[in-house]
């Protein structure tokens, strides 16, 4: 391979990184969107049927139908970019999440903050390790650097692979030991 | 009663002004922001004051501005209203207070009945928090380590997510079919086993031992 194809091939490499950090960038804005907009005027609509004059439980189903919309917006937010994620960073978005699904993990994360595109890539490959692990599992995470460092214990070693779907086109590193996997997720 | 919302969305700002005044109350300031919010209440108090969490000042300016009204107005009554009923923002709420405070979703304060219920419990000095919220905090016990919760029998933990609710001990007795001495006795022996003793005052007791079991979630208990 010549060094011109080298310095090609670098250069596409960093046009990549860019383009996954530009994705993370667009789903944190799609759910401002769905927040700001979709969901603030459904839940106006829950009010405005409040002061309509019908019968109680014509207005109660209406607005058990109109609550149930907003529930799936906002499981739909969370698989965009949880606003917590933004918001508070990992250590709470994953602490949220633990508590919502009743998940066995122990979880030890610094408060540094990442980037959307790194939080966003580390947070969604520990949703997937999560789903995948019957538990318990230790999760820690702490920014070494320009490095967002990511180590679980406890988890099968063939869920590096999809903790690499995320780390990779960030140009991040994973490795897999037999009871622990490491991630290094580019902050920024 | 007088009432003062800020919200940064228009429309839903509008739907509330409406749903109160149709629920007979004054509605003495509607803004569009905390800052606004403040300047408005600063010569004219209200019983309840009603924030979004996600608006200016961002990025959580409903927190912000209810730190600000706690110290400036400390009989004032606060809601927060919320597309989300998140642990997390429920833990910073009760760190600004314990008493006459609520947490809801937007949605489920649509009828003058729970509009009207919500606003007098807060400004009768109870805490209101979203019913979703509170069971899915004392329902879903993660793991033994560090949940101090664990320790408790399923009836006392009935009784916590009753509690979570800001429900009064009449109503938990009611609920679950029990004597107003028994949900005494399960009270006190969560109080024992979340080791909160007597310098507390009963009701701040009360929201500790919420507190004690998000914290140990959180592991910091």
């Amino acid at each position: 391979m010549t060094t011109a194809d080298d310095a090609t091939d670098a250069t596409d490499a960093t046009a990549g990184r860019e383009r996954r950090r530009d994705h993370w960038q667009r789903r944190r804005r799609l759910e401002r969107r769905l927040h700001d907009g979709a969901a603030l005027r459904i839940s106006s609509l829950a009010l405005r049927l409040g002061v309509l004059d019908a019968p109680r439980e014509q207005i109660d189903a209406l607005q058990g139908e109109v609550a149930d919309a907003l529930d799936e917006l906002r499981a739909v937010a969370a698989g965009i970019y949880p606003p917590l994620l933004h918001e508070a960073g990992l250590g709470p978005a994953l602490l949220e999440r633990v508590r919502a699904t009743g998940a066995d993990v122990a979880l030890d994360v610094a408060d540094d903050r990442c980037g959307p595109a790194a939080e966003g890539a580390a947070y969604f490959a520990l949703v997937e390790v999560l789903t995948g692990s019957p538990g318990p599992l230790a999760v820690g995470a702490h920014r070494d650097g320009t490095e967002l460092v990511v180590r679980i214990g406890g988890a099968d070693p063939a869920l590096a692979a999809v903790v690499r779907d995320e780390a990779a086109p960030l140009g991040g590193t994973v490795e897999a030991g037999p009871d622990t996997i490491v991630a290094r997720f580019p902050c920024g | 009663m007088r009432v003062a919302l800020a919200e940064d969305g228009a429309l839903f700002r509008q739907g509330l002004v409406m749903l109160l005044e149709a629920a007979g109350h004054e509605v003495v300031a509607c803004e569009p922001g905390g800052d606004e919010l403040l300047r408005a209440l600063a010569d004219q108090p209200v019983d309840v004051a009603v924030l979004d969490i996600r608006m200016p000042p961002e990025p959580d300016g409903g927190l912000v501005t209810a730190e600000r009204l706690r110290a400036s107005h400390p009989d004032t009554g606060l809601l927060f209203l919320s597309h989300y009923a998140e642990s997390h923002y429920l833990v910073r709420i009760l760190e600004i207070g314990t008493e006459a405070i609520g947490y809801r979703l937007k949605e489920k304060v649509g009828s003058v009945d729970v509009l009207s219920d919500t606003l007098t419990r807060i400004a009768d000095g109870e805490i209101v928090i979203e019913p979703v919220l509170a069971r899915r905090l004392v329902e879903k016990p993660r793991n033994d380590r560090a949940n101090v919760v664990a320790s408790l029998s399923e009836r006392e933990r009935d009784v916590l997510k009753l509690m979570a609710e800001g429900r009064a001990n009449g109503a938990i007795a009611g609920e679950l079919y029990v004597s107003g001495k028994a949900v005494e006795k399960h009270i006190a022996s969560i109080f024992d086993k979340l080791g909160l003793h007597a310098d507390a005052t009963e009701s701040n007791r009360r929201v500790l031992a919420v507190l004690t079991y998000l914290r140990s979630q959180r592991g910091e208990g």
